[in-house]
C-alpha cells in the first residue's frame, strides 16, 4: 500500500468507528427503545467540545486566538471518559424535561429545536467553545509514543476498535438483557409495559443518558482524530444522516445499524468525495443531501425494516415458566 | 433601555407575531387536520419566496408576488400531502417515520433551491415606503401592510374555521377522522382543501418574511422553522387560536428582549419562553390534556 492509499484507509476506517459509534448510540435510544431523539448530534457535539477543551492547553496558548473555558490539559483516557460523562449528563436533563410528560410528538419537536437552540448558543457565546469558528488545533492523544505519523494512524485506528468493542460488549448486554426486552416492550406497546410493572419513563432515561454518553464518547473520539470541531458539524439535519444509515441497516438491530454506518455516512460521503466538483460552488454537496433525503424516503417506502431486519423474537418454553421469569427480573 | 425603545421594540415585536401568527396556524392546521408535523413547512415557505421573487422580478408589486407565492404554496402543499404523506401514512408509516419523511422532504426542497440559486443573498426590488408613527411606534408601510395582511388572514380562517360547514367539517375531522367519515364528510377532501389552505398560509408567511428581513436565501425559511414550532407548541399543536396567541406572545417577547441582548438569542428566548410552560402544561397553554394521537391511516 502506498502511504498516501494508507493515510486514506486509516481514516476511513476511523470514521467507520466514529459512525459506527453513532448508529449504535442513536439506535438504542430510537431503534430499540422508540425515544425520537432529534437533538443527537448535539449529544455528539457535546462530548467533541468537552474533549476538545480538556484536551487543549489554556486559552492563552496559541497567541490566544482561540478562547474557550477550561484548556486543562489532561491525559488520554480522562477526556474521552469525562466527554461520555458530561454528555450523559446533559441527556439526563434533556430527558428530565423533554421525556417525563410529553407526548411523543411533542418530544421529538423539543429534541428538534433544542438542537438548533444549542447551535445558537455555542455560536453567540464566544468565551464558551470559540464561537461560530470552533475549536482548532487540539492535540492527538498519546502524541508522545515513539511512532511515524502513519504508525500513529493505524495506533488511533486501533484505540477507535477498542472503544468500539467495549461500546458493543455494553450495547449487546443492553439489548439481549431482560432490560432490552423491557425496553422493546417500552417501545411496542407503552401500555402494555406500564401494565406489567415497567417504570417506563425510567428506561426511557435510563437509555437516553446511556446513548447520550455514547454519543459523547463518539464525537471525543472524532474531535481527537481530526483536530477540529465548529457549530458547522453538528447542524440538525446532521441527525438525519445517522438515522438514515439506522433505517437503511435496519431499525433496532446492532449488527443492521452496522452495515448502514458503512454504507450511509461512509461509504457515501467518502465516495462522493471524490466527485469532481462542476456547476455552482455548493452544487454537489446540495445534491449529496438531496440523495441522502431521497434514500430516507426510498427505505421508508420500500424496505422499512431495512436491510437486515430486527430479529422477531418468540416465547419458547410454557408460559408459566417465562411469567416466573419475568417476575424474577421487575426492576 | 429607555422608554421609546421600550415602545419601539414593542412595535417590531407585533410585526414579528403578524409574520409568526400567518406561519404558526398554517403549521398547525396541518397538524390538526393530519396529525403530521410538516417539517418541511419552512422550506416550503423559502419556495414561496423565491416564487414570489421570480414575479417580482417580471415587474409585479407586493401584491402579485403574495398573491404567487401563496397560490404556489397552496398548491405544492396540497399535492405534497396528496400524493407524499397521505400515501406514507396509508403506506404504513408510523408517527416516527412521517416525522423523517418530512424532514426528508424538507431538505430535499431546501437542497434544491440551494442548487438553483447558490448560496447568495436575495431581495425583492420594492420600497419599503413612508415611516408612519403610530402610538409612539415607527413603522414602515410595508411593516403596516404585514401587521394589516396577517389580521384579516387571521380574522378569515377563525371564521373559516368555527362559521361554515367547510371549518366544522375540517375540526370533524381532526377531532376523529373515522367518525367525520362515517357521518358523511368526504375526509379526503377536506383535507386536501384543508392543505390547500394551510399551505396558502405558508406561502404568504413566506413572502412576508423576506419582505420584512429583506435579504434571503434557500436556508431563510428553514431558520424560522424553530420560532414557528415553538409558537404552535406553546398555543397548543393543532390549535389556530392558540398559535394566534402564541405568536403575539413570542413575537413581542422575542423583539423587547432582543432590545436587551444580542437579537441573535431570539430564538434562545422563545425556547425558554416554550420550555418553562412545557414544565407546567406539557401540551400547551391551549392545548388538551396528554392526549397522543396515533396518526389516522
Amino acid at each position: 500500500m502506498s502511504a498516501a492509499f494508507s493515510y486514506y484507509v486509516t481514516t476511513i476506517l476511523v470514521y467507520l468507528g466514529v459512525d459506527i459509534l453513532a448508529v449504535w448510540s442513536l439506535n438504542l435510544q430510537y431503534g430499540v427503545t422508540g425515544i425520537y431523539n432529534f437533538a443527537w448530534i448535539m449529544f455528539q457535539a457535546v462530548g467533541a467540545y468537552t474533549a476538545g477543551v480538556l484536551t487543549l492547553g489554556p486559552a492563552t496558548g496559541n497567541g490566544g486566538f482561540e478562547h474557550y473555558i477550561l484548556g486543562l490539559q489532561l491525559p488520554e483516557p480522562l477526556p474521552l471518559l469525562v466527554a461520555g460523562v458530561v454528555a450523559g449528563a446533559l441527556a439526563l436533563v434533556v430527558g428530565i424535561v423533554a421525556l417525563r410528560r410529553l407526548r411523543t410528538d411533542y418530544q421529538a419537536m423539543v429534541m428538534l429545536v433544542i438542537s438548533v437552540i444549542a447551535v445558537l448558543v455555542v455560536e453567540n457565546v464566544n468565551g464558551l467553545f470559540n464561537g461560530p469558528a470552533g475549536l482548532s488545533l487540539v492535540p492527538q492523544p498519546f502524541g508522545s509514543l515513539p511512532l511515524s505519523s502513519l504508525g500513529y494512524q493505524w495506533f488511533y485506528v486501533a484505540l477507535t476498535a477498542v472503544v468500539c468493542l467495549i461500546v458493543y460488549l455494553f450495547v449487546h448486554r443492553v439489548t439481549s438483557s431482560p432490560l432490552g426486552r423491557a425496553l422493546r416492550a417500552t417501545r411496542d406497546n407503552e401500555e402494555a409495559a406500564q401494565a406489567l410493572g415497567k417504570d417506563v419513563v425510567r428506561l426511557r432515561l435510563f437509555v437516553f443518558v446511556l446513548g447520550g454518553a455514547i454519543a459523547g464518547i463518539s464525537g471525543a473520539l472524532l474531535i481527537q482524530f481530526i483536530g477540529a470541531w465548529s457549530p458547522g458539524s453538528w447542524a440538525y439535519v446532521e441527525t438525519l444522516v445517522v438515522l438514515t444509515a439506522i433505517i437503511v441497516g435496519g431499525t433496532g438491530n446492532n449488527a443492521g445499524v452496522m452495515l448502514g454506518a458503512l454504507l450511509v455516512p461512509v461509504a457515501f460521503n467518502e465516495a462522493t468525495r471524490f466527485i469532481p466538483q462542476f456547476g455552482r460552488p455548493g452544487l454537489v454537496d446540495a445534491m449529496q443531501w438531496i440523495v441522502i433525503g431521497m434514500l430516507a424516503l426510498a427505505f421508508l417506502w420500500f424496505w422499512p425494516r431495512g436491510i437486515i431486519p430486527e430479529r422477531r423474537r418468540r416465547f419458547t418454553g410454557t408460559p408459566a415458566a417465562s411469567v416466573q421469569a419475568d417476575l424474577g427480573e421487575v426492576a | 433601555m429607555t422608554g421609546s425603545l421600550f415602545v419601539q421594540s414593542i412595535g417590531f415585536g407585533l410585526v414579528t407575531a403578524s409574520i409568526l401568527a400567518l406561519a404558526s396556524v398554517g403549521f398547525t392546521l396541518q397538524f390538526g387536520v393530519s396529525n403530521i408535523l410538516n417539517l418541511a413547512y419552512g422550506d416550503l415557505m423559502t419556495a414561496s419566496a423565491f416564487v414570489g421573487y421570480a414575479v417580482n422580478r417580471a415587474g409585479g408589486g407586493i401584491a402579485e408576488s403574495l398573491a404567487a407565492g401563496a397560490g404556489f404554496s397552496a398548491l405544492a402543499s396540497m399535492l405534497l400531502n396528496r400524493y407524499v404523506y397521505r400515501r406514507f401514512v396509508r403506506h404504513g408509516t408510523k408517527l416516527f417515520g412521517m416525522v423523517v419523511v418530512t424532514l426528508a422532504v424538507g431538505i430535499i426542497v431546501q437542497n434544491i433551491l440551494l442548487g438553483a440559486y447558490g448560496a447568495t443573498f436575495f431581495s425583492y426590488s420594492v420600497s419599503s415606503g413612508k415611516q408612519v408613527h403610530v402610538l409612539g411606534m415607527l413603522f414602515d408601510t410595508s411593516q403596516l401592510m404585514i401587521v394589516g395582511l396577517s389580521v384579516v388572514t387571521m380574522g378569515l380562517v377563525q371564521l373559516l374555521l368555527t362559521r361554515t360547514r367547510l371549518g366544522k367539517a375540517m375540526r370533524a375531522t381532526a377531532a376523529n377522522p373515522g367518525l367525520a367519515q362515517a357521518s358523511g364528510i368526504a375526509t379526503d377532501q377536506v383535507t386536501d382543501l384543508a392543505w390547500l389552505i394551510s399551505g396558502a398560509l405558508c406561502g404568504l408567511a413566506g413572502v412576508v418574511l423576506v419582505l420584512n428581513t429583506s435579504a434571503f436565501q434557500s436556508t431563510t425559511g428553514n431558520d424560522f422553522l424553530v420560532i414557528i414550532v415553538a409558537a404552535a407548541m406553546l398555543g397548543g399543536v393543532g390549535r389556530p387560536v392558540g398559535a394566534m396567541i402564541a405568536s403575539i406572545v413570542l413575537g413581542v417577547v422575542t423583539e423587547v428582549a432582543a432590545g436587551f441582548m444580542s437579537p441573535s438569542f431570539k430564538e434562545v428566548i422563545a425556547f425558554g419562553v416554550l420550555v418553562v410552560v412545557l414544565l407546567f402544561r406539557p401540551a400547551g397553554i391551549f392545548g388538551q390534556g396528554s392526549t397522543v394521537k396515533e396518526v389516522p391511516a
